[in-house]
């Protein structure tokens, strides 16, 4: 047994959080304030190599681990919410599923200039109509004289207005046990067109559209992975984007976490340190035990998908204890700043607004408890 | 082109405590590589590109500065260099500028060695004008151009309080450098990977030919305290922008600052 990161792993961390505080974030306010993509800040990442963290040296990655990619997407968090959720969702969902079931072609294709930096990887999974029941899928694709052509509408898609190319889930054999297959559209094909960014109430810098697909035509081998197997690849996929997200709720909390601990160290009431107030030390007392048990968790899943060993249960695990435990450190550390934790000055009530996402996207808590339960108690689980 | 770079490790902010010896103890303070250390390693690193060659980066320190080798390994140096030994762990900045000369004669063929102007733990700048007396070569300080470096000739642009000296001068030389004559690169991911387990070769004073005679002080220090922490900042209320640098001006001017 070792708890410790490798040096490797070290030096990331130190590199990526340098970077992150320098450049990143600094522009953290006005990217929340502004909607603004911050499309420089992604040029200098791409400069560092963390477009393409975890893929191979061949397709224009460096090569690092599952571990490592955790750790960055941590610590991009820890400086800017939004920055973290376009990097999480490029590197896990825009990216991961060429580098799991994309032919070589696909991989120098689109892998490549996505893991350079030079564009954004998107997927479109969820639909108007559903987003957890996935199956019920409604795009279609149908093949016709070499050429998937594609109709339908996807919703609450990260990036797809700004990405290179989008994965997109359509039903492709209606009527099949195995309906559903996964095709990748580049930016740009004709009948592809995007609603105005979404209002959210966080993650403001990190655009999310509606797509629609009207006869949108791409050749036959843009198939992503087996025809019909689209669901089976994207619940794996997903297994990497909810390392993803435990990550980055790890790293909203940290940052929240540090602004209350050092408050508590200086303010004072009643001629006494905040902090020295038990109900006050009592909160970051649990958000210090909180972010511990979900760094474990977060670690411990990566880790095993390194090992190439079945790692599913504890990405949902880790998952939904970060994103809900990290809810309740930016909810406790708020509640230590008062009232200039609820001002727009400081960056916590940002900080909150930019987590509460993450109990939702990627799987919810309640998705994630059906999961965990049939694991434990059977398949009749919520059936 | 052999470029060797002197690089330093220090502590990433000021709040050191003063050991009863006077020493400075930084524990639990983050380990960087000294800002203008950093710049120097940019333009050795852009020079290289330019001419070939290779970056030597140079550090005098125990086991645990290899951190910030590497670092400047990830950023595109081809060669390391740890100067360590226990003889070395009280050097005074002469001491330190006699350890490195030894070792840049030992390496025989530099052409070029760069520092950053000084180190923001000690601050003396002394140790470039040291080094290059010892050396015997040119010293060029507070550089914050280098127009031309070739076989033999650098021209190098001197950023002084209020002139800017434009100097030429034959290799092999000494040259410090000023913030701002470059901008410093990130080291890309890839390269910190590659180098995290590259081996760096350390030099003993004995592998110098060094004795304790060298490296005995001749600095003595009589006192040291630790930088006052940076005052709190004010902050300037008022009803509207206009009324608040209204107030603005109103303290500029009470502090006579305009
Ligand atoms: C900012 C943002 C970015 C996103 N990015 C992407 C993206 O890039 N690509 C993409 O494909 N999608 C993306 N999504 C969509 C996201 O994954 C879905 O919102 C999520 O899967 C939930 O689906 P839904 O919104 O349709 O909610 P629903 O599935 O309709 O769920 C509504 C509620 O019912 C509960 N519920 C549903 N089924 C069950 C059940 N069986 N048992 C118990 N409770 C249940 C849910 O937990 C939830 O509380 C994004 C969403 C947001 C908000």
């Amino acid at each position: 047994m070792n708890f410790d990161l490798t040096p490797e792993q070290q030096h990331i961390r130190a590199e990526v959080r340098r970077f992150a505080e320098q450049e990143i974030a600094p522009r953290a306010r006005h990217v929340d304030e502004t909607g603004e993509f911050p499309a420089e800040t992604f040029r200098k990442m791409a400069n560092l190599g963390l477009l393409g963290l975890p893929f191979p040296e061949a397709y224009g990655g460096a090569g690092a681990d599952s571990v490592s990619a955790a750790i960055a997407i941590e610590e991009v968090a820890r400086a800017c919410g939004s920055t973290a959720l376009i990097y999480s969702a490029h590197l896990g969902l825009g990216c991961a599923p060429i580098a799991m079931f994309g032919t070589e072609e696909q991989k120098q294709r689109f892998l490549r200039p996505a893991a350079e930096g030079r564009h954004l990887g998107a997927f479109a999974l969820t639909e108007p109509h559903a987003g957890s029941d996935a199956g019920a899928t409604r795009t279609t694709a149908r093949l016709e004289n070499g050429h998937w052509v594609i109709n339908g509408a996807k919703m609450w898609i990260t990036s797809a207005s700004v990405a290179g190319h989008l994965i997109v889930t359509a039903v492709t054999d209606p009527g099949e046990r195995h309906a559903i297959s996964a095709i990748i559209v580049p930016a740009g094909t004709p009948g592809l067109s995007f609603g105005k960014p979404e209002a959210k109430m966080g993650l403001r810098g990190s655009v999310t559209n509606a797509v629609t697909f009207e006869d949108v035509r791409v050749p036959e081998e843009n198939l992503l992975g087996r025809r019909g197997r689209g669901l089976q690849q994207f619940l794996a996929v997903l297994d990497g984007g909810r390392v993803g997200i435990a990550a980055m709720a790890i790293g909203l909390a940290q940052a929240a976490y540090e602004t209350a601990s050092a408050y508590a160290r200086e303010r004072t009431a009643f001629g006494k340190l905040i902090g020295a107030y038990e109900s006050v030390s009592n909160m970051i007392a649990d958000m210090a035990v909180g972010l511990e048990a979900a760094r474990l968790l977060l670690y411990q899943a990566a880790w095993l998908k390194d090992q190439g060993r079945q790692y599913s249960r504890e990405a949902a695990i880790a998952k939904l204890y970060a994103s809900e435990v990290g809810e309740k450190t930016c909810r406790d550390a708020i509640q230590i700043l008062g009232g200039y934790g609820y001002s727009s000055e400081y960056p916590l009530e940002r900080i909150y607004r930019d987590q509460r996402l993450l109990t939702i996207g990627e799987g919810t808590s309640e998705i994630l408890r059906v999961v965990i339960g049939r694991q434990v108690l059977g398949e009749f689980v919520g059936r | 082109m052999h470029i060797v770079v002197c690089m330093k490790q220090v502590p990433r902010d000021n709040s050191v405590k003063i050991n009863a010896d006077l020493t400075i103890n930084a524990d639990g303070i983050e380990q960087i590589m000294n800002l203008f250390d950093e710049y120097a390693v940019e333009e050795a690193l852009q020079w290289n590109e330019k001419l070939g060659g290779k970056v030597t980066v140079l550090s005098i320190g125990p086991d645990d500065w290899k951190e910030q080798v590497r670092r400047a390994l990830a950023m595109g140096a081809t060669d390391s260099l740890l100067l360590s030994d226990p003889a070395f762990a009280a050097l005074d900045v002469l001491g330190a500028a006699r350890v490195a000369a030894a070792a840049i004669k030992k390496l025989g063929d530099v052409d070029l060695v760069l520092c950053g102007r000084n180190s923001t733990d000690d601050e003396s700048a002394a140790f470039a004008p040291a080094l290059a007396r010892l050396l015997g070569w040119p010293q060029l300080t507070y550089v914050g151009k280098i127009p031309a470096l070739e076989a033999g000739k650098i021209v190098a642009e001197r950023h002084l309080e209020e002139v800017i000296e434009t100097v030429e001068a034959s290799l092999p030389a000494v040259a410090s450098v000023i913030k701002g004559i470059n901008e410093p690169r990130y080291p890309s991911l890839l390269r910190i990977r590659k180098v995290a387990k590259v081996e760096i070769p350390a030099w003993s004073a004995a592998d110098l030919g060094l004795t304790s005679a060298d490296l005995a002080p001749v600095l003595n220090l009589a006192g040291r305290v630790p930088p006052p922490p940076r005052p709190k900042g004010e902050m300037i209320d008022g009803a509207s922008a206009a009324e608040k640098a209204a107030r603005l001006v109103d303290k500029l001017m009470e502090a006579q600052v305009i």
